[in-house]
């Protein structure tokens, strides 16, 4: 297999996924663009960086498959191989799982790079789920990153804090990409949420993904399926669309507001 | 009527909530981006106000701090409407003598 993705070093591409605020959709959104990449042909694995809070096993349904974890993996008790779990759906989708009982300080930065660099000759993309917060955790999931996927809703609070990591981010030489998640067309209509714009204007980072508020989401987590598999579902689109902008094709942003019902019409009727 | 319909159609732009969220997140960014807490923004103000004002009388209410974030740099945007130049310039040298007669400063960080 020859990996090839624009990386400078051998093999594929890490990408933290990341946002400052709890709740915003990390764990979600590593998991619904790990099985997007993994349908698009691109071996992915996604890693749990959230020590002692882990979820990805759950949102990704393997939850009753897990023998090792990152951690044995950074103290050496397995192999590298030995720790990684195959998706139910697909061939190309791995799971890195966190350790649910031990601390967040168990592992240094420098121990998770060097796990990631093991597994990095063998995925052509890392996704790593970092945990709220900036402090220890966040580090350690950002060490060994080329890029980062800075997820947030348009809220006042998880803005803020996007900000915050975007700071920290350029700090360590990160280059981030935004991902707004959960943007509601018709909140944005009538102007009771900041759009697309305002979010992109505010935090002048690059934009490379939108997913409007998606009941499906919740669905897909109660099936322990991302949600990618459900051809209905926006969400599920948007994050295949976002998958194609990571590996390099020219997919537009999606105009949100063109899908609404006053929208449509006014576009039908050219004074939209 | 046609701007009526043309208003009911229209996608954004509409100040509601939304137009409150983007002012309080402006605020909080500027401080969180400078790293200086709501006196220190004050007098950094105040002082910034007092060095314009030696040249120029400006509309107070229109002077306005940003912390812009670009792809590779930041830079501290200082807006200020200025009304008129002021006849009686101080003959301090060197205080703020390339201030140019403009709308808007941007002094890059």
């Amino acid at each position: 297999m020859t990996l090839n993705n624009g990386s400078k070093k051998s093999g594929g591409k890490i990408y933290v996924v990341t946002s400052g605020k709890g709740g915003v959709g990390k764990t979600t959104t590593t998991a619904s663009l790990g099985a997007a990449l993994a349908l698009r042909g691109q071996r992915t694995l996604v890693v749990d960086a959230d020590i002692g809070l882990r979820n990805l096993d759950v949102i990704l349904g393997l939850e009753n498959r897990i023998v090792f974890n990152l951690v044995d993996v950074a103290k050496g008790h397995c192999k590298p191989a030995q720790a990684i779990i195959k998706s139910k759906k697909s061939n190309n989708l791995f799971l890195l799982p966190a350790s649910q009982t031990d601390d967040k300080d168990v592992v240094s930065e420098e121990e998770v790079k060097s796990v990631l660099d093991q597994y990095r000759r063998e995925f052509h993309y890392i996704l790593v789920d970092s945990p709220a917060g900036i402090e220890q955790g966040f580090k350690n999931a950002c060490s060994g990153a080329d890029s980062a996927l800075v997820v947030t809703t348009p809220e006042v609070s998880a803005i803020r804090d996007a900000d915050r990591v975007i700071g920290l981010l350029a700090a360590k030489g990160i280059e981030p990409h935004l991902i707004i998640n959960r943007i509601d067309a018709e909140m944005v209509r009538k102007g009771d949420m900041l759009s697309v714009k305002d979010v992109q204007e505010i935090l002048g980072i690059d934009l490379i993904g939108v997913v409007e508020r998606d009941d499906q989401i919740i669905v897909a987590a109660n099936y322990g399926e991302p949600v990618v598999y459900n051809p209905k579902s926006k969400a599920g689109i948007a994050y295949q669309n976002i998958a194609g902008r990571l590996c390099g094709e020219m997919i537009p942003i999606e105009d949100v507001l063109s899908d609404t019902l006053w929208g449509r019409l006014g576009k039908r009727l050219g004074i939209g | 009527m046609l701007k009526a319909i043309r208003s009911w159609f229209q996608t954004e732009g509409r100040d509601k909530s939304k137009a409150s969220a983007r002012s309080r997140l402006s605020f909080v960014l500027v401080q969180d981006r400078t790293g200086l807490n709501n006196d220190e923004l004050a007098s950094f103000k105040k002082e910034m106000i007092e060095v314009i004002e030696r040249y120029f009388v400006i509309d107070e209410s229109g002077f306005d701090i940003d912390y812009k974030r670009h792809s590779d740099t930041t830079t501290l945007v200082i807006n200020s409407p200025i009304v008129v130049r002021r006849q009686d310039m101080p003959t301090m040298s060197g205080v703020g003598s390339e201030a140019k007669r403009k709308s808007s400063r941007a002094v890059s960080e």
